[in-house]
């Protein structure tokens, strides 16, 4: 009976390694701990004690025995690595003369959601320790087809939401429909993440060090900046890539002189649109472990001022790099607001506050770092970044600037990932300002983040 | 009887000729392995070139969260394991001379739609 031996060998071997099929419908992916071999063997074991009990024929039993026993030894000392590979389901294979153009390969999807946490213990100099369920945010995508897709990022900061001047807030980050016409150009309409800077558009938290985003990256680019607009991207050839978006624009009414533009977003709220503002950014990415960027914001800001027009521009460049176990990352950021004097003049008419806005904010930051361990699971990294930021680099004609706005910060820090998702962060952040009046509070930081 | 001994061996003798010219025909065309890693939005290289015939071997591994690895167009789609995790395959059989899509298929940050490459089969 040799065709019930070789048949029974069979679904032993298919037994074993079942785990790690990919399977290309249903997108269930190769286990990621690799072949299941334990379950293996207990198959082998299992299926050698019921042939020899239940089938009578001697030779399919000798077979068999001899076989099985075989392939468990091996398995068991793991001396054949190309016996575990022969089992193994081959990979899925794309045929290129197969690849449907009609846009009918994969029907209408939904999700999964996916999302990011981020829990901090902020402990600022003189001042008690606070714990703030920073940002709560869930990710929903869904396809039409392969060119229509939806995106949604629905976030909630600092964990409660209430109608007070002092509350969290409940933000739709991102909500769009992309159009994918081809790698060159496509469309996207929506609530869109302004393309600008490093952290804006990559802001889960393991992917960047420090318990709190980068200074430069709130005040001078106002993270995690979106509002309503559209626009197009697409890939340029040799590794270039780029965005250019039109989008609602920036409220003068809200920059101040010591947060900067932090809270000058419309955010997609009935967002005035009387002029639009323009931004883009160009990038890089075609050298492994390198992304060098330049991003750009254009746009009037004084709709809600009769006579005053001003515009807020922006201008940013960033690199990131990483090889081996060393890394650095490093962004630049200028701000400049056409007709600041103007604004100014109007609110201390208006309301009898001078905001005191400069003509020209600036930032910069550099952060060296290492992850010293080979890529194991469970990952440290260190780092240390300084920046530098002021926002009141420029003031209008006759106005001095003053000097508790022209700060520095050094961070040091570490991260332990006992998954590449999760993050154990803490930093300590020595925050300077060139005022003799003005301290700054020193703090110690704790964070944790996820990503799944 | 020796009539059907020389027709067994003709048989024998097609079937060994016809398995020899499949595995020639086989081993001619050219096999490539890509290896590529994926991070945080983007795959690299992202973009890659082949002469039509080529048997294209993906190998994908991940510097941080999973990715996933779809050619645009096909139903087949691979996971790419977290950083350290191990890699992940697919096979491209490059048949036909165009320009073909592949894409990030698992959410992965708010740049996840960046996240895309594509390969050029030439004649």
């Amino acid at each position: 009976m040799p065709q019930t031996v070789s048949q029974t060998v069979s679904e032993t071997v298919s037994d074993t390694v079942s785990q790690t099929v990919c399977d290309p419908v249903s997108q269930t992916v190769c286990d990621p701990e690799g072949p299941r071999v334990g379950a293996g063997r207990r198959a082998i074991v299992f299926r050698v004690i019921k042939t020899v009990i239940l089938n009578g024929d001697d030779t399919a039993m000798k077979m068999l025995i001899v076989r099985s026993l075989t392939t468990a030894a091996l398995m068991f000392l793991g001396v054949c690595p190309l016996l575990g590979q022969a089992e193994q389901t081959p990979p899925p294979t794309v045929r290129a003369s197969q690849v449907r153009r009609d846009d009918s390969a994969v029907g209408s999807q939904t999700g999964p959601i996916s999302g990011y946490m981020d829990f901090h213990l902020n402990k600022p100099e003189r001042q008690d320790p606070q714990l703030d369920f920073h940002r709560f945010v869930l990710l929903f995508n869904h396809s039409f087809s392969e060119r229509l897709r939806f995106v949604g990022e629905v976030e909630i900061e600092h964990g409660l939401v209430e109608g007070l001047e002092e509350s969290g807030e409940l933000e739709i980050e991102q909500a769009y429909l992309d159009f994918r016409l081809k790698p060159q150009v496509n469309f996207r309409a929506g609530m869109l993440l302004a393309p600008v800077g490093i952290i804006n558009e990559r802001h889960e938290p393991p992917a960047f060090f420090g318990v709190e985003r980068p200074f430069v990256d709130t005040v001078i680019i106002p993270t995690t900046w979106f509002d309503a607009g559209a626009g197009v991207h697409g890939t340029l050839g040799g590794g270039w890539q780029y965005r250019a978006y039109l989008m609602a624009p920036l409220d003068a009414t809200e920059i101040t002189a010591e947060d900067g533009l932090a809270e000058a977003k419309q955010q997609g709220f009935r967002s005035n649109v009387r002029n639009i503002a323009g931004t883009g950014r160009l990038e890089y990415v075609g050298y492994p472990g390198l992304t060098v960027g330049t991003s750009f914001w254009r746009g009037e800001t004084s709709f809600n001022f009769k006579r005053v027009e001003s515009h807020v521009g922006l201008i940013e460049f960033d690199g990131r790099y990483h090889r081996g176990s060393l890394g650095v990352r490093g962004e630049f950021a200028q701000v400049y607001v056409d007709g600041a004097d103007a604004i100014n003049d109007f609110q201390q008419r208006t309301t009898g506050i001078n905001p005191n806005i400069a003509r020209q904010m600036r930032g910069f930051y550099v952060e060296p770092s290492v992850r010293p361990l080979p890529k194991l699971k469970y990952d440290i990294g260190a780092f240390l970044r300084y920046e530098n930021f002021d926002t009141q680099f420029r003031m209008p004609a006759g106005v001095l600037p003053l000097k508790q706005f022209d700060r520095s910060a050094w961070v040091v820090g570490a991260s332990y990932y006992p998954d590449p998702d999760v993050v154990l962060k803490i930093d300590y952040t020595i925050l300077r300002n060139r005022s003799a009046l003005f301290g700054s509070a020193d703090s110690l930081n704790i964070g944790l983040g996820w990503w799944f | 009887m020796r009539r059907r001994t020389r027709s067994r061996r003709a048989t024998l003798g097609g079937v060994l000729l016809a398995v020899s010219l499949a595995a020639a025909q086989a081993s001619s065309q050219d096999r490539r392995v890509v290896r590529i890693l994926a991070e945080r939005f983007t795959f690299t290289p992202s973009q890659i070139t082949v002469k039509r015939g080529t048997i294209v071997e993906f190998r994908l591994r991940s510097d941080d969260t999973n990715h996933g690895f779809h050619i645009v167009g096909s139903n087949a789609s691979v996971i790419i394991p977290k950083r350290g995790r191990g890699e992940a395959t697919l096979v491209f059989d490059a048949d036909a001379a165009g320009r073909y899509t592949f894409e990030c298929s698992k959410m992965c940050g708010a740049g996840h739609s960046f996240m895309r490459g594509s390969i050029t089969v030439e004649e």
